[in-house]
């Protein structure tokens, strides 16, 4: 069986975490994905940590470059080079859709607009993702996910009430963003099947973090709701047995706080209550009774913990990968089953691994020119 | 531009499905709201918006439908049995944990905390954090929109609809990206460290107090971006010893914590003394890097999402999840 993307061809210029995580949902689903990269702008995504066997100079050996990658082809273009630009065109002309994320006018500059591209293949998708999206007054912005979370507002309410803004060690942008841009590019899709035409799907990082905080915006908090709901009490994080073990805990149900109150032995469901009773108990077994008592529970995990966690296996969340250089790796796949067209995840791709492949083979360049393209640094 | 223009929808809702219905409604989907449980007015309004409800009988509503979105965290929607579903309806069924387990109790708050990010927000001598808003529902609800999307396109391939399970917690856990690969290949388990940016051995802070609020920056190894920094500081009077600092010549990841400290406290006199505008101009002329955190409450009011549509009623985000440029000569 194929994927439900099987025959999608889709041209991805983008580079280090906002874009390629929308192109891995791609190509996981079945699309042959292009990634055009080179050695002499490496994307910087092959240069971050951890990697293999700590060998941080080879670039790929990057499982975090591994993981934003699965079942992509990557080709080396060098694209300071007009005759690169001449071989991407190639590409353009061949794929469905061209997915970038670099800076304000880095496309135009190279000689590769939005207006060019349409010259190309009149009916292409060109699908854009960038901090601040590519009009209004702050088009030209540049800047990471963590300038997202500046901007949306969400900075601003992450923390404990009273506390100055905080930002986690995440860049949520950089997340949420390319799943905003896998579901632009699916809609552009279905738009060009139904009337013959292409479109720029536009996506900003700051925009998808505002989307994602509707019920903030919604309720505008007078201050941080920290672990708080504004119906569901108790509904907060408690300690439990064990070094910076805690377990989330949210009384949902009817007669859940009940429940709670019985399995902890206590009259009172304040947090200080709660803390008191749930910091001597195991907190797997807690999870469990309080689950079985119908009241919503869940140890806090970290990473070991996700990484082990069997209700992720069960999904299952992590499939095995057979990578060159990282050996069998654990790799995300989607959180959905397509039982008729089911995603296939494999390993990301080495630097220029599928150069002859694709221009040869798929494009129709003559092995002569592929060499001498090669040989003079175009195709680098 | 109604990209999705033409799609019917129907939407049994319980917060899993809620926002997926949301996107795909604008995205121009005709999405009938045909179930839901008890929320909020502000929440229904926040997450309901561009849905249509509906008291028509199901079998009525699915008989003409594309998609179905039907939300299994809590409870099963019993006048969905019997109903003999389309062939070719794609079948959306969203569940808190992986459907093959038994199902249990999942909220926004539990799912967060199993994804692995809240054990990294917040600061050591408190407990973890999750991020603000019901955010695990609304990345399941990104991942609902996704799956009916990729069910539509596999159905231009087949010619046939299918059924696609759904899990919340797999979709919230996706959005870590950072902490079970770097467990596995490292050993490290990340840690709550406030809002400071740890590089080997020492810490740079991220966010800075200034004259009416705050900013995010961080002292890097970005000798561009420091001497840019100094040289307004000096323009200004205000660097100190900064402007002897060769910056392509130390790393500040491998500078003494003390000596880091030191050079931090003469960055935030500085900001201290101007306000959030004037330091993200001289950011954005000078490429310092820096970002105003903008309140919450400020944010409809901003210039770009007034530019962006992104507020149309100027309290709610109800505008386009993102821009659409049309094609030369195509519909605006």
């Amino acid at each position: 069986m194929s994927g439900a993307l099987d025959g999608l061809k889709i041209a991805d210029f983008s580079w280090v975490g906002a874009g390629p995580r929308a192109t891995k949902d791609l190509a996981d689903n079945g699309a042959l994905v292009v990634k055009i990269e080179s050695a002499k702008r490496l994307d910087l995504g092959r240069m971050s940590p951890p990697f293999a066997r700590g060998e941080r100079k080879n670039h790929d050996a990057s499982a975090f470059f591994a993981q934003t990658n699965t079942s992509k082809k990557s080709v080396t273009i060098n694209l300071s080079d007009p005759r690169g630009i001449e071989v991407a065109k190639r590409l353009v002309a061949w794929a469905d859709v061209v997915v970038e994320n670099f800076g304000p006018g880095y496309m135009e500059r190279i000689g590769l607009s939005w207006e060019v591209l349409q010259e190309v293949k009149p009916d292409i998708i060109l699908a854009s993702v960038s901090v601040a999206g590519k009009t209004g007054p702050m088009a030209g912005f540049r800047g990471y996910g963590n300038a997202a979370a500046a901007m949306s507002g969400a900075a601003d309410l992450t923390g404990w009430p009273g506390s100055e803004p905080h930002m986690p060690p995440l860049a949520y942008g950089d997340v949420v963003a390319p799943m905003f841009l896998t579901v632009a590019i699916l809609s552009a899709l279905e738009h060009r099947d139904r009337t013959g035409q292409g479109c720029h799907v536009d996506v900003s990082q700051i925009e998808a973090m505002v989307h994602v905080a509707g019920d903030l915006f919604a309720e505008m908090p007078a201050d941080k709701p920290a672990n708080h709901d504004p119906l569901i009490a108790p509904h907060g994080v408690y300690p439990v047995a064990g070094e910076d073990k805690w377990i989330a805990i949210a009384c949902e149900a009817p007669g859940s706080d009940a429940a709670l109150a019985k399995e902890l032995g206590i009259d009172e469901l304040t947090d200080a209550a709660i803390a008191s009773a749930t910091s001597s108990r195991d907190g797997e077994a807690l999870a469990e009774a309080l689950c079985d008592a119908g009241v919503a529970a869940a140890m806090v995990l970290d990473g070991k913990g996700v990484s082990e966690s069997l209700d992720l296996k069960a999904g299952p969340h992590f499939v095995t990968t057979d990578h060159p250089v990282l050996g069998p790796a654990h790799m995300p796949a989607p959180p959905y089953q397509l039982p008729e067209t089911p995603w296939q995840v494999g390993p990301a791709p080495c630097l220029g691994q599928h150069n002859e492949e694709i221009f040869v083979e798929t494009l129709g360049m003559a092995p002569a020119e592929l060499a001498a393209l090669k040989e003079e640094g175009v195709l680098a | 531009m109604s990209l999705l223009q033409g799609l019917k929808v129907v939407v049994l809702a319980d917060r899993l499905v809620d926002f997926g219905g949301a996107m795909l409604a604008r995205l121009g989907a005709d999405v009938v709201l045909a179930g839901e449980t008890e929320m909020t007015p502000s929440r229904r309004a926040a997450w309901h918006h561009g849905m249509t409800p509906s008291k028509a009988p199901l079998a009525e509503l699915l008989a003409e439908a594309d998609v179905l979105l039907e939300d299994r965290r809590s409870q099963d929607w019993p006048d969905l049995k019997g109903i003999a579903l389309p062939e070719t309806l794609i079948h959306v069924v969203a569940t808190g944990y992986p459907e093959d387990l038994e199902p249990r109790p999942a909220t926004d708050l539990t799912l967060m905390a199993q994804s692995g990010l809240m054990h990294v927000i917040g600061t050591a001598e408190a407990p973890p954090l999750r991020l603000p808003g019901e955010q695990a529902y609304a990345l399941t609800g990104i991942q609902v929109a996704t799956a009916a999307l990729m069910g539509l396109r596999a159905r231009r391939l087949t010619g046939k609809g299918q059924r696609i399970p759904l899990s919340a917690l797999q979709s919230a856990t996706l959005a870590n990206y950072r902490e079970a690969v770097m467990y596995e290949w490292t050993g490290r388990i990340g840690r709550r460290v406030g809002n400071r940016l740890v590089r080997g051995s020492s810490g740079v802070r991220q966010v800075w107090p200034c004259s009416d609020g705050f900013v995010t920056w961080s002292m890097i190894d970005n000798p561009g971006m420091m001497r840019a920094l100094v040289r307004v500081m000096v323009e200004q009077d205000a660097a100190g010893e900064l402007a002897e600092v060769d910056w392509g010549a130390i790393l500040v990841a491998d500078t003494d914590q003390d000596v880091i400290d030191r050079w931090q406290g003469i960055v935030g006199a500085f900001f201290a003394q101007h306000d959030r505008a004037t330091l993200a101009g001289w950011s954005l002329e000078h490429g310092w890097g820096l970002s105003a955190i903008t309140k919450l409450s400020e944010v409809p009011e901003s210039p770009q999402m007034k530019a962006r549509g992104i507020f149309p009623d100027g309290r709610l985000p109800t505008g386009p999840l993102f821009a659409v440029h049309p094609a030369k000569g195509g519909a605006a």
